[in-house]
């Protein structure tokens, strides 16, 4: 029914360490924990981020400001979430090619970068461009579309719209 | 000593209106941790001479301070509900009560401590930066324990 079928089955027969790690007795728990610890170090900053943006919280810190200052932390946070989720993704594909959520957030994780970079287009060169209407919508998506992935991501977990 | 409070908690069945009350609660529980921690980095991460370093302290720290509270009073009120539901299963945890003592020792050390250190406009030294890691890695311990309740 969801797609890629085959390529996740044969992703499950042949990744390296697959069996490894999803038959490691603390396999599932560290990579979750980790993974839960590192979505608040960027999740978080993402939020300070965006609602500076959209004009509600920081105010006394420029918005330009704010994105420099915090890209490196809030890269540093992601770079823990993608390797932490690859992992999971890693220990069990064909787990995760059943879940409708699972495409939803990857779905969402797309949009959200795209996102991104209209953000980056919209305020790029121009100090007064914080400040746009433009700005402010954008950063109202970001925070709508990451609160997604979170949500999306934790329905994994449970059995609804899940497939064979 | 509590065991039977926590009896009369779960007896109280406050997801028992309907099957999709557990997953909101617990996803509104998320959110608000997010929100929280984010309010909290900012600050710590200035304590730390990183982020926002061009502005005084007290500054970042009373702008971030409604979102602090507000994502923790989000926690506190999504967090009853969801120990309420099984309370019998989190009473015996180890985990839940490392948890707990844990959460009670991060909010004394935010309220005292760092509070303290947060009131100034320059930090200097050592101390500020142990204090910011301080805060991170307690309330970092705090979610992170509060995944393994049910997973170890």
């Amino acid at each position: 029914m969801l797609p890629f079928r085959e390529a996740f089955e044969w992703l499950d027969a042949n990744l390296p360490g697959t069996l490894y790690l999803r038959d490691a007795q603390y396999g599932f728990t560290v990579l979750l924990t980790l993974h839960v610890v590192s979505m608040c170090l960027f999740f978080g900053l993402i939020i300070m981020m965006d609602l500076r943006l959209v004009g509600v919280a920081n105010l006394g810190t420029r918005p330009a400001e704010i994105q420099q200052r915090l890209f490196p932390w809030q890269m540093f946070g992601f770079g823990l979430v993608c390797i932490s989720g690859g992992l999971l993704f890693w220990s069990d594909p064909l787990r995760y090619q059943g879940k409708l959520y699972f495409w939803i957030k990857m779905g969402l994780m797309g949009l959200s970068g795209l996102n991104a970079m209209a953000i980056h287009f919209i305020t790029h060169g121009s100090e007064a461009a914080w400040d746009s209407k433009a700005a402010r919508v954008a950063g109202t998506v970001s925070l709508v579309l990451w609160a997604g992935v979170l949500v999306t991501g934790r329905l994994v977990a449970y059995e609804w719209l899940t497939y064979e | 000593m509590l065991e039977p409070f926590f009896q009369w908690m779960e007896s109280v069945g406050v997801y028992s209106a309907s099957p999709l009350i557990g997953p909101i609660v617990n996803l509104i529980h998320l959110l608000c941790m997010v929100t929280f921690i984010g309010a909290l980095l900012i600050v710590d991460l200035r304590l730390m001479g990183a982020g926002l370093t061009g502005r005084p302290v007290r500054e970042i720290a009373r702008d971030a301070q409604p979102w602090l509270v507000g994502g923790f009073l989000g926690l506190v009120l999504t967090g009853i509900p969801a120990l309420m539901s099984t309370a019998t299963l989190q009473y015996p945890n180890r985990i839940f009560w490392f948890k707990m003592y844990l959460l009670a020792a991060a909010c004394i050390f935010t309220m005292t401590v760092r509070r303290g250190m947060t009131q100034t406009d320059e930090v200097q030294g050592a101390l500020p930066k142990l204090v910011g890691l301080l805060s991170i890695v307690a309330w970092l311990g705090v979610a992170a324990s509060a995944r393994l309740i049910m997973l170890l």
